[in-house]
């Protein structure tokens, strides 16, 4: 009996799953919104509540334009004063994104975001003033890597005018994360260092933030700026003594401190992932199968136009796949690059990938 | 679709069908994937140059240079054509499908005779005190009436005899090709029906010789489009079950055995052609069958495959989807494509609503298909 169809038994089916991975290169331009020239944050898209703002790669209000990541600020309850300004949306901020990330202590409290992992509220490491970088699922798809993600960061000096005021420029990364990280409600997290030695500008061990990987979250203390920090249009100096970013956190909206935070990034790195779970079906053909078509142009008057006589053997020319139902349901389909030629003396095993 | 880069190694570009996605969202357990086919349906055979003087190795060339496309999403887009296998290698000549046109051009006077011919009418009659000019009208596909007021106005014309009417509504004119697509209580004897037959399409093997068993197609997978029409047997207004219904609202038939093949008996494989009508409704003996069934292939002949449409409740009922996915024309309007007069017709003021679409008719062995031109149709104000 002819046929065109075969059945894939249990042996010709397997199951994998394959990691990859995709190099997120963020130049500093599209952070601090000059790439464009013309028209300064184009690309930055700023709302009316002030709560975070938003980095796309292009003027935002094209159709074209991706969303790279958000900017915000929060501080902790340790920190906040009714003084502040926007106290109450830092305080939110700061909660929201901790009982998100950090989750509860055992007393049903939030906890505290903790630079050195330790999870010791009031301890060493706790982070009250820290700047938010959420970045888009777009880019970080199913997680960033561990030990991928690089932050280059000016730590001082303002932005006003070109910007050449800036200086002490660090590259933060989750340089240990390869060998080292921990685990919150919100998935995997590591520590963000200044650099591979794990020490600070000043020699110590201490981490200025977290990674958080499959959120896409990064977490970083404020008190990694020095001296000035600003706005391109008016510079928060140290005077009296007073950290610009420290001033800042009191007397600034958290769209003028995600502004000043943007200025200061130089570039950003990482690397994503892409967690494909995948189905292979081994598609094997006989030496006796698939040697002839249905095709219309295959016979000419129902004779066989690829031979002459019966004793040559037949042939025909795959150029796809077709993977079926019980029910002969065309559910997936795969073509050949070229045309692949199928005669008795041939066997051939097609490996046809599809990716979940 | 573009072209798949073949500068390099050979590569295969899989995607799921909007079919298959479907079913996965369904999450019903109905994607599974039990089975694969090949195609070739970038392949065009007749590129192959078996006479090339330059040797074998020159015969294929055109062919394997072919480019292929990339992969299509829509599931009803792909492997049109099928690889078969078949263990035999000594095969010449293998059998395909054809629409079965032959033969009856006599009007209906039995139920056994049913036309299978696509729509024609014979125009330019002249009758008593009327002249029925318009030409002939003859189409390439089958016309569905989806409700009796149609399939009435097509075949009020159908009987009787000319040079005798004085009322136009009463004027006979042959027509054939129009399908009662409705559930009437009676399908009577020129309700249509759709035949395709099974068979080797050359007179240098003798009908006497059969189709081999591994050739013969004896199951039959018919798709067109749900929204449009159903199923239906030749001689019963039973409708067939339906496999499945796609994405694009595409249902796939998968008819085995029953009313639908050789419903008069297997065709005749004694050497004849193109017999003529006896009007003999009795099909007991070969040389009845012979008559009733006439037949399209010189060379040995398979099973036949018959079957007719019904149109859907939506068509039968309004015109929202002869509006939607259709058109229109005015009944008495010069050349309609019904060919109906266009002065004293019984039609006039009203309209000719149609949807063009197809039926395919699949060998469900031998992969061989055939796309069946229908029309749907309705008259209405």
């Amino acid at each position: 009996m002819a046929k065109s169809f075969k059945q894939l038994l249990g042996d010709d089916i397997r199951n994998t799953r394959t990691m990859l991975h995709e190099a997120i290169p963020i130049t500093g331009t599209i952070a601090s919104g000059t790439y464009t020239g013309a028209t300064l944050d184009e690309n930055v898209k700023k709302f009316s509540h002030g709560m975070f703002e938003s980095v796309y790669d292009y003027p935002f209000l094209s159709s074209s334009a991706n969303h790279i990541f958000d900017i915000t600020y929060g501080c902790s309850t340790s920190v906040s004063s009714s003084g502040n300004t926007q106290n109450a949306k830092k305080l939110n901020i700061y909660n929201q994104m901790a009982q998100i990330l950090m989750g509860y202590d055992t007393g049903s409290q939030i906890r505290k975001f903790d630079s050195d992992g330790t999870l010791n509220d009031g301890g060493a490491g706790q982070m009250d003033h820290c700047f938010f970088l959420n970045f888009s699922r777009l880019l970080t798809k199913d997680e960033i890597k561990k030990n991928s993600f690089r932050l280059q960061l000016f730590t001082s000096g303002g932005v006003s005018g070109n910007g050449s005021t800036r200086g002490v420029l660090q590259t933060l990364g989750d340089y240990r994360a390869g060998t080292e990280y921990r685990i919150s409600p919100a998935g995997d997290y590591g520590l963000i260092f200044t650099s591979s030695a794990g020490t600070d500008t000043q020699g110590n061990d201490a981490s200025v933030g977290l990674l958080f990987y499959q959120a896409g979250i990064a977490v970083l203390t404020s008190s990694i700026f020095q001296k000035d920090f600003g706005t391109p249009a008016a510079v928060l100096s140290d005077s009296a003594g007073v950290k610009g970013v420290v001033a800042a956190a009191t007397g600034s909206t958290i769209e003028a401190l995600a502004d000043s935070f943007r200025h200061t990034i130089h570039d950003v790195d990482f690397n994503n992932t892409i967690e494909l779970n995948s189905t292979i079906y081994f598609c094997r053909i006989g030496h006796n199968e698939f040697n002839y078509s249905s095709n219309p142009t295959y016979i000419s008057g129902s004779r066989l136009v690829v031979k002459n006589q019966s004793s040559d053997l037949p042939h025909s020319y795959i150029t796809t796949v077709g993977l079926y139902s019980p029910d002969n349901e065309l559910m997936a389909v795969a073509k050949l690059s070229e045309p692949i030629k199928k005669d008795p003396n041939t066997e051939l095993t097609l490996r046809v990938r599809l990716d979940y | 679709m573009a072209f798949l880069d073949n500068s390099g190694d050979i590569i295969l570009d899989a995607v799921l069908t909007d079919t298959g996605r479907l079913r996965l969202a369904q999450g019903d357990g109905s994607f599974k994937i039990s089975k694969f086919a090949l195609g070739d349906d970038e392949i065009n055979y007749g590129l192959y140059d078996k006479d090339n003087a330059n040797g074998s190795a020159y015969y294929d060339l055109q062919v394997l240079q072919t480019p292929i496309l990339e992969a299509f999403s829509n599931n009803s887009s792909n492997l049109k054509t099928k690889l078969v296998s078949l263990p035999r290698t000594n095969l010449l000549y293998m059998p395909i499908l054809k629409l079965n046109e032959n033969n009856i051009t006599e009007p209906a006077t039995a139920q056994n005779d049913r036309p299978t011919k696509t729509f024609s009418r014979q125009g330019g009659q002249t009758f008593v005190d009327f002249t029925y000019g318009g030409a002939n009208k003859s189409d390439s596909k089958f016309y569905v009436a989806v409700d009796n007021f149609t399939f009435t106005q097509l075949t009020r014309f159908t009987s009787g005899s000319a040079g005798s009417a004085t009322n136009p509504n009463d004027i006979t004119i042959p027509t054939v090709g129009v399908l009662q697509g409705y559930q009437a209580g009676n399908e009577g004897p020129s309700g249509g029906i759709i035949r395709v037959d099974h068979g080797l399409d050359t007179n240098e093997i003798s009908t006497g010789v059969g189709i081999d068993a591994d050739l013969t197609e004896n199951a039959f997978i018919v798709e067109m489009d749900y929204r449009l029409g159903r199923l239906k047997e030749p001689s019963s207004n039973n409708l067939a079950g339906v496999n499945f219904i796609d994405d694009d609202n595409v249902a796939t038939y998968y008819v085995g055995s029953g009313a639908m093949i050789n419903p008069k008996g297997a065709p005749s494989n004694t050497n004849v052609t193109n017999e003529t009508f006896t009007g003999t409704a009795d099909d007991t003996t070969p040389t009845e069958l012979q008559n009733i069934a006439p037949q399209v292939f010189d060379g040995p002949r398979g099973n036949t495959f018959q079957f007719r449409i019904q149109a859907s409740m939506e068509l039968n009922q309004s015109v929202y989807l002869f509006n939607q996915i259709g058109q229109s024309e005015n009944a008495d309007a010069s050349g309609n494509l019904a060919g109906f007069p266009t002065t004293s017709s019984p039609v006039s003021g009203m309209k000719i609503y149609y949807i063009d679409s197809t039926v395919r008719v699949i060998g469900a062995n031998t992969g061989y298909r055939l796309d069946i031109p229908i029309r749907f149709i309705k008259i209405a104000n």
